[in-house]
């Protein structure tokens, strides 16, 4: 029995993370687990800053996970797992996916935007440990170009302690996401899991 | 949502109430979009044929309510949803049909939004229960949900007096399990008999009849609360006790697994009445008591009132002493700390930890929420910002109200348009006073169509009463944009996608006696330009109509135009167009702008502001 898993999904809206959300969590409740999701949604359609909790096993009461409690933080761009950090603590494991969406203060250098180097490290220092994806490219290589969502998915099922299992997952895919998108979904997400299998 | 008796589903907060509803037989559901009570109507449109259930969207929640209250006096079941803002515009009716009897069932579901996720305020609810004098049922996860509205409308019924059910945003947009009750068949009854003693106010004599019932009715449901929605757990000895209410009943659990803490608890989900007689019992054992609930200290001064009429002495931890605070949401930590403090525990804080962490998330970028790619309020911004400009105003001599929903982004930089925000169709009334108090400039109220249909028709005939001066700009992009696109009377369809006549809104801008009125595309630079100047210019009240489908609207039934291009050769990389239009779509490359071909809409306003034509587009 899972006492408790805590996955934090990090994204900016239009990247597909509450979609992700919904992937885990029937995968969950396919394999029979207590769950809470937390969701901020609302400025998800346009562009904003979008998380979503994902609480798994017996001991997940609130929708949000405590401070420092995350055990897996799923990153569809870089900027936005550090400001997730609040969650993240030395057990966590961080999948990053390394293409950037900039602001357009960025754009017009009015404002900063962290390196990768200066994410990882700051993520480090919490004790993090982190796995590095190019999810965007995956997409776009296994011809799923909307798919970078399930490609960090694959990442995360290929980390050993992945809590769900490759068949819950693959069935969840097969009834969260419309039918018409599957084979690309399904080719994003072994992409994803082959970048990080060993 | 249909499933039968004994599924086990993972249902979101809004979702769970939808299938309460169809559990409880409900006839017909009625409400108004708002953050984050929206999703109800929504579910139950979608279900609504199947479930043999009337679902409409209402023009505002009064509206909503009154046709709600309508429905029961008819014989049926009515659900009213609505956010918390919501219940301030419909309080007038909700007071009033508190005091009179129902026939058939009548809830109120409304979501309060702590944290304020959805911007508003941060308003909590349940201090209604105490002004309307109504049962509140509150609720923490998306079970509790839908077991409130089915009780809620035994309670109603039994009782003869309106329910409400309250969330909040991290219940109502959480998800949880959910085990599904039976679907009842409930038969409409015969409609209201005439009693204008029961159904009117109009008689002081009856109305406090009518006072003295209410009470009564809320506090016979005592027992029943006890039963259903409140949870006492003592044992002999303890000596702290934890009341808690809402979402922050699960972070309480969290604490105590986590801790395993020897605590009495005492789970609330009935506002009104309390359990006062576990309340009682409560406070007859322990010595020290924490309240944790989110915003108003409700709870709390409820049990320092029963607490002063006991001899007992016993310290209630929570916002007044600034154990818990009253602003934002609460989580996990908050609760975890106010638990320590009320058993002498000490919370273990890694400073350290911390401080990597603040360091960490400050490396984020701000992202501020733009229009989107292709949004029409962007063309009707600029043009009135051009307009201002082209009259020999500065921007900051020419006072523009804002209203609620996307139109309100017009605030943001690069537009920096609207100087306030109030409520539902305040913009116009605020114009009309502004000229009242001497404003000599011309003023502006921006107002969307949907908020136009809420609470704009009103203000909008005062002005052309008393013949105020003042510009009316109606951006109407035919949908209920920032609530996530329900229709409303300008979309030419219903909650339930069937066709239905458009209600055109420059027409009703006429009929309420404004006679300067013009229809522009807001596409059209130039003409939208020139109907601002001309209605800045005018004497007497006046109104422009922006009318351009919501660009995401307009993508999803394939309406936009193929993508803008940029033409390298002739960009100078001056980047003008990204400074004045801000538009998602626009990418910088080697110094040069160039179009996202997957998120541009073809709007063209690009190719417009060009100074050097290096954009083609905009041919739609
Ligand atoms: C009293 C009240 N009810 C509901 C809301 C939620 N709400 C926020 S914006 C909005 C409507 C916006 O629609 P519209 O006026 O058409 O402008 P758009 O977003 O489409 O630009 C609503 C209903 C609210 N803020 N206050
Ligand atoms: S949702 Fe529609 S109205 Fe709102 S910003 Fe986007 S395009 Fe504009
Ligand atoms: S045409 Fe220009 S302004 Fe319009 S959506 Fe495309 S890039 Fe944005």
């Amino acid at each position: 029995m899972v006492k408790e898993h805590n996955i934090l999904i990090s994204s900016v809206g239009g990247q597909g993370g509450i979609t992700l959300s919904r992937v885990i969590a029937n995968a969950a409740m396919i394999q029979g687990l207590n769950i809470r999701v937390g969701e901020t949604l609302g400025m998800a359609q346009r562009g904003g800053a979008v998380q979503s909790h994902v609480r798994l096993g017996e001991d997940a009461h609130g929708s949000i996970i405590p401070s420092g409690g995350a055990d897996v933080l799923l990153a569809l761009e870089p900027s936005e797992a550090a400001r997730v950090s609040k969650y993240l603590g030395s057990q966590t494991r961080v999948i990053i996916n390394t293409a950037p969406t900039y602001p357009i203060p960025v754009m017009l250098g009015q404002a900063a935007y962290p390196s990768l180097d200066e994410i990882t490290g700051a993520l480090e220092a919490i004790g993090c440990e982190i796995f590095v994806v190019d999810a965007s490219r995956i997409a776009r290589e296994t011809e799923a170009p909307r798919s970078l969502n399930i490609a960090v998915l694959g990442a995360y099922m290929a980390l050993s302690e992945a809590v769900l299992t490759e068949d819950t997952v693959k069935e969840s895919l097969r009834k969260t996401l419309p039918a018409r998108y599957l084979e690309q979904n399904l080719r994003a997400y072994e992409g994803g899991r082959q970048a990080l299998a060993i | 949502m249909l499933d039968e008796e004994g599924s086990h589903k993972l249902l979101m907060g809004n979702e769970a109430v939808a299938r309460g509803a169809i559990e409880a037989g409900v006839h017909v559901a009625v409400g108004y979009p708002g953050t984050p009570s929206t999703e109800v109507i929504e579910t139950l449109s979608r279900y609504a044929e199947q479930a043999g259930m009337h679902v409409e969207w209402a023009v505002n929640e009064k509206v909503a309510f009154d046709i709600g209250a309508g429905v029961s006096y008819g014989g049926a079941r009515c659900l009213v949803t609505m956010k918390s803002a919501g219940l301030n515009v419909a309080s007038d009716s909700i007071v009033s049909v508190a005091y009179g009897d129902l026939v058939g069932g009548l809830v109120i579901y409304v979501a309060d939004d702590p944290g304020l996720h959805a911007g508003m305020e941060e308003e909590d609810s349940r201090v209604f229960a105490a002004l309307s004098l109504l049962p509140m049922l509150d609720v923490s996860d998306s079970q509790e949900s839908k077991d409130a509205v089915v009780k809620a409308f035994e309670y109603s019924e039994q009782h003869s007096v309106p329910v409400i059910v309250r969330s909040t945003s991290r219940v109502a947009h959480g998800k949880s399990p959910v085990e599904t009750g039976p679907i009842q068949k409930v038969p409409r009854k015969p409609h209201l008999a005439r009693d204008i003693s029961v159904f009117t106010r109009a008689s002081p004599v009856w109305c406090k009849q009518q006072h003295t019932r209410l009470i009564e009715k809320t506090k016979a449901l005592v027992p029943s609360v006890e039963t259903d929605f409140n949870r006492l757990k003592m044992k002999k000895g303890q000596r702290h006790g934890v009341v808690a209410s809402g979402v922050s009943w699960n972070y309480l659990m969290d604490a105590l697994s986590r801790h395993g803490v020897d605590v009495a608890t005492l789970k609330i989900g009935s506002v009104n009445p309390l359990p006062v007689n576990q309340l009682r019992e409560l406070i007859g054992q322990v010595d020290r008591l924490l309240a944790v609930e989110e915003l108003e200290p409700y709870i709390e001064l409820r049990i320092k009132a029963m607490v002063a009429d006991t001899d007992r002495k016993v310290k209630v931890l929570g916002k007044q002493d600034g154990t818990l605070p009253s602003v934002g949401e609460y989580d996990y930590d908050l609760v975890e700390e106010a638990v320590l403090k009320l058993t002498g525990g000490e919370k273990r804080c890694d400073d350290e930890l911390a401080a990597r962490q603040a360091e960490a998330s400050s490396l984020a970028p701000r992202r501020s929420l733009p229009f989107c790619p292709g949004c029409p309020h962007r063309g009707s911004y600029i043009a009135l910002n051009q307009a201002i400009k082209e009259l020999g105003y500065k921007q900051d001599e020419v006072i523009v109200t804002g209203d609620i929903g996307c139109t309100i982004l017009g605030m943001h930089p690069p537009f920096n348009s609207c100087w306030n925000e109030v409520s539902m169709g305040a913009s116009i009334g605020v114009t009309i006073g502004l000229k009242q108090a001497g404003v000599e400039n011309p003023v502006v109220a921006t107002i969307g169509d949907s908020t136009f249909f809420h609470a704009g028709m009103p203000p909008a005939v005062n002005a052309a009463w008393g013949d105020t001066p003042v510009v009316i700009a109606v951006l109407d992009n035919e949908i209920t944009g920032m609530t996530g696109h329900q229709p409303n009377p300008a979309s030419g369809y219903n909650a339930l996608r069937k066709p239905v006549p458009r209600i055109k809104i420059e027409e009703i801008l006429g009929a309420a006696g404004i006679k300067k009125i013009k229809v522009v595309d807001p596409f059209d630079l130039e003409e939208s330009k020139e109907a601002f100047k001309e209605a800045l210019q005018h004497d007497g009240p006046s109104a422009i109509v922006l009318r351009r489908m919501c660009a995401l609207v307009a993508r999803r039934q394939r309406l936009t135009g193929p993508p803008s291009h940029v033409d390298g050769e002739k960009c100078t990389g001056c980047l003008h167009c990204v400074r004045t239009l801000s538009c998602p779509a626009m990418e910088i490359r080697e110094g040069k702008m160039e179009i996202n071909q997957n998120t541009c809409e073809g709007c063209g306003l690009c190719a417009q502001i060009c100074p050097f034509q290096a954009i083609e587009g905009g041919d739609q």
